[in-house]
């Protein structure tokens, strides 16, 4: 502890000192992070011929990686070098002696930090670093560029890994700023369709699927009900697709509707809020009809758009039970509400027994 | 329904070697081959899962959430279901019934109407918990002779969060400070079974990253671990109930669990409550990722070594073999390479046997260093050169092979190599060969059908592997062993009274 903190003292003196005499003992100090994905989350930088060099190497990742940087052009040489030491590879944290090895950390465990200094070559190149640990070294790399003069565009740059020359990761996944996704499945995704992936503000169970007029909803399996709705493009899957890390399928388009209240469905009287247990789903012209239990009594629900695409037309079965069921809805949850059947009291709907074997509720967007 | 014909595609756009149906470097001499399958145009082909249907198509499922089948006659590919969560196992009931394991549930898919795809999800089971961290896969199902069902559920990353909703009851007390993996609903870290009338129950805790479950021949319940905190390398369980296998998080999960945070807890307290592994895979030198394990079944169909074990690799485009025996009434046993190269990618995640007898391998990388297709690898008739079997005895071991053995090589001392380790149990991620030391070889024995050698050593201690590497033997024809170095996992040692 006590090291770390003189150290940071000296950095923090050689810093100062640094600022004073810009011409004199100019250190480049680089923060480079190992990060789930097999990445570092810096893939390339640029330093000048000679220059006084410092990288900060930070794991923050769940397994290990090291961090060498060879002669230009010899990462794979490097990679097949340490992959060759077998046996005796992790004693010397995989950083084989060999010539094309120019400065090298060892192998960091999850949230270790380590530091290396050196003076960059008087030659300027592209030196490239990556991690020799067995199977990373294909795709965990970057370049260090000495040179006193610019880099490539990033997108042209052939020495840092593919899937990091564009923000929105995989070349065959979607961009962030695209509303339509490139292809990512081996067949057409003609509306409607499932998707269940992690999406934001619902549970890790919820299911996302895409309507026809762009409408999109989700339902959620864990808590058993429509958690919101939204309209224009459906999900951006490539940050998750990536794996290896947390991650989101974004969402493409406006939401409309957001759920508000306790849990949609209540039986007997307004307030009683059931126990629910989701028990899957069956596609009907490949719209889901969800099936699940509210304190034992199943329920299905199918939910499809309205034929203008202003909104959304649930129906609900409920085809064995002797109780009165009400639904129940938020005022401030962006849509307007009819319904097929049953009484609406104060914003809520009563739906007597002899009407709960098939009701609609339709919701229209409010206008904005 | 839609079909997929993609045999055209590949004439123009082949560009890297293993496009090709049938992979360079495979001479007639070799014992076995290895096969690309041409997989749909656009599938992202991260193989969750692979099974075959009573028909003899396969189906597999792939991390993007399809289940596709294929007929291996026509080479089609049609799609059966879409939309899954993460689906890293499929189990076939039937060609129209199948259960997949995604990451909120175990679900049975089924087509109803006969028009070849699914139209009915119904919850198996749901009844486990998911915080949203990216680490909680789960893996199986895995069926037993009585009916009950298998799955596995990964540990959450240290290296991931919990999201702000989760499902099931939220309990942070068995976090770890560090970046440990960690179990905050249930029962994450656990193996689970499933019985016929549909309960789910806890069967056994102490699991990191489980991905591969199976049986072998004797229908006990075996798992994979792989390497990292609190597994020094990565490792064979023989899974049995109530038992803890060494992960702490999945602790407090425990019926009647009182000790608080388990990452609390001594390494000695955590190692006295531990159940070894029966075979530990070392790290670099047999395998860094091993994933699903699979009894080999094709009575001699898929060559010699039935009633044995194949298990898949992700680092490296290998296939480990591994055999086991009883030693004071646990399974322990010995791993050795099977495949390495010939075409064979890497991403190894997941085997199932066709009923032709050829080993299907379906890849996956998911952010870490695999590859992603199809590939089959089919026994050519010709008897492979190799160790069939590795057993322990009171001296040493008893070496059986493939083929009988040219004499003179088979008793040169030189020709085999013992050193042995162990491996730490302790919370930093991974651990170093420990106590290494070569065992000399005291005397060598072969059989008058010359295909068993019984080694003598020097010294035999339980708690080590012994790593042998063997020198150039020959087959009697002349041949060299196809694998050069095995590993036995000596749990125990036989008792001197059998001696």
């Amino acid at each position: 502890m006590q090291t770390r903190l003189l150290l940071t003292v000296f950095i923090f003196l050689f810093v100062i000192q640094a600022k004073a005499h810009p011409t004199k003992d100019t250190i480049t100090t680089i923060t480079i992070n190992a990060v789930g994905g097999l990445q570092y989350d810096v893939t390339r930088f640029k330093v000048k011929p000679g220059a006084k060099v410092r990288i900060i190497f930070t794991n923050k990742d769940d397994m290990s990686h090291n961090l060498v940087i060879t002669k230009p052009g010899a990462r794979l040489e490097v990679v097949n070098a340490a992959l060759s030491l077998g046996n005796d590879g992790q004693k010397i944290n995989y950083i084989p002696h060999v010539p094309a090895v120019l400065w090298s950390l060892p192998i960091l465990g999850p949230g270790e930090t380590k530091t290396v200094s050196f003076i960059a070559p008087g030659a300027a190149g592209i030196y490239p670093y990556v991690c020799t640990y067995p199977g990373h070294g294909v795709v965990m790399y970057g370049a260090m560029y000495v040179t006193n003069g610019e880099m490539p565009a990033i997108k042209d740059d052939p020495n840092i890994p593919p899937n990091k020359k564009t923000d929105a990761g995989e070349d065959d996944s979607a961009h962030h700023d695209h509303m339509t996704p490139k292809i990512a499945h081996a067949y057409q995704e003609e509306p409607p369709y499932v998707c269940r992936i992690f999406i934001p503000d619902a549970s890790p169970a919820a299911i996302a699927v895409r309507l026809p007029h762009e409408l999109s909803y989700c339902w959620d399996a864990g808590t058993c009900h429509l958690r919101y709705a939204w309209q224009g493009g459906f999900l951006d899957n490539a940050d998750i697709w990536k794996g290896h890390h947390d991650a989101y399928g974004v969402i493409l388009g406006t939401v409309f509707f957001y759920d508000k209240t306790d849990y949609p469905l209540q039986v007997d009287k307004p307030g009683n809020i059931p126990v629910v247990a989701f028990k899957g789903y069956q596609l009907l012209k490949r719209y889901p009809e969800f099936h699940y239990t509210i304190n034992g009594i199943d329920v299905y629900e199918l939910i499809k758009p309205k034929e203008d695409g202003m909104g959304l037309i649930r129906t609900f079965r409920i085809p064995k039970t002797d109780r009165t069921i009400w639904f129940v809805a938020d005022p401030g949850d962006g849509v307007s509400y009819q319904s097929s059947g049953g009484k609406w009291i104060n914003g809520k709907l009563k739906i007597l027994p002899g009407e709960a074997g098939r009701f609609t509720i339709t919701m229209t967007k409010n206008k904005p | 329904m839609k079909l997929y014909v993609a045999g055209l595609l590949l004439s123009g756009l082949c560009i890297f070697s293993n496009c090709s149906t049938k992979e360079k470097g495979t001479a007639s001499a070799e014992s076995y081959r290895v096969e690309s399958i041409t997989m749909p145009e656009g599938l992202t082909a991260e193989t969750g899962g692979l099974d075959f249907l009573p028909d003899g198509r396969l189906v597999a499922c792939f991390l993007r959430g399809e289940v596709m089948i294929y007929d291996p006659k026509t080479k089609q590919w049609s799609l059966f279901a879409q939309g899954l969560h993460d689906p890293l196992g499929i189990l076939a009931i039937s060609a129209s019934e199948m259960l997949v394991m995604q990451r909120p549930e175990l679900t049975r898919i089924k087509d109803t109407d006969g028009d070849g795809q699914a139209d009915l999800y119904e919850t198996v089971t749901d009844d486990f918990g998911v915080t949203g961290n990216y680490h909680e896969f789960n893996y199986g199902p895995v069926r037993d002779k009585e009916g009950n069902l298998f799955i596995a559920l990964n540990s959450a990353s240290g290296g991931g969060g919990v999201r702000p909703e989760v499902r099931g009851r939220l309990d942070t007390t068995g976090r770890s400070a560090g970046k440990e993996m960690f179990s905050v609903v249930p029962y994450r870290g656990w193996i689970m079974k499933l019985t016929p009338g549909g309960k789910l129950l806890p069967y056994a805790m102490g699991f990191r990253s489980p991905n591969g479950l199976g049986f072998d021949q004797q229908g006990n319940l075996l798992a994979t671990d792989n390497q990292g905190d609190w597994v020094g390398t990565s490792k064979l369980y023989h899974v049995q109930e109530g038992n803890f296998y060494g992960h702490p998080g999945s602790l407090i999960w425990r019926k009647g669990w009182n000790k608080g945070n388990p990452f609390n807890l001594s390494v000695q307290a955590l190692d006295s409550m531990r159940t070894e592994a029966a075979v530990l895979f070392p790290q670099d030198i047999i395998a860094n990722s091993p994933t699903q394990p699979l009894c080999d079944t094709t009575n001699g169909k898929f060559g010699p070594f039935k009633g044995q074990l194949f298990v898949g690799e992700m680092n490296s485009g290998r296939i480990v073999r591994v055999m086991l025996e009883r030693v004071a009434g646990e399974l322990q046993g010995a791993c050795i390479p099977f495949i390495d190269g010939k075409g064979l990618k890497k991403g190894n995640n997941r085997l199932a046997f066709a009923p032709d007898g050829s080993l299907w391998t379906g890849h996956a990388a998911y952010g870490w260093g695999g590859d992603n297709g199809i590939q089959r690898i089919v026994f050519t008739g010709k008897q492979p050169a190799d160790i069939y079997s590795m057993h322990l005895t009171a001296q040493g071991f008893d070496l059986t092979f493939t083929q009988p053995l040219d004499d003179a090589s088979a008793l040169n001392p030189d020709h085999y190599k013992f050193q042995r380790y162990y491996y730490e149990y302790h919370k930093k991620y991974g651990s170093a060969r420990m106590d290494e030391r070569m065992i000399p070889v005291t005397d060598i024995k072969i059989s008058g059908d010359h295909r068993k050698v019984s080694l003598a050593l020097d010294s035999l201690q339980s708690g080590y592997v012994y790593q042998l590497n063997v020198g150039s033997i020959k087959t009697l024809s002349g041949d060299s062993l196809e694998n050069k170095i095995i590993c036995y996992t000596v749990k125990n040692l036989i008792s001197p009274d059998l001696k």
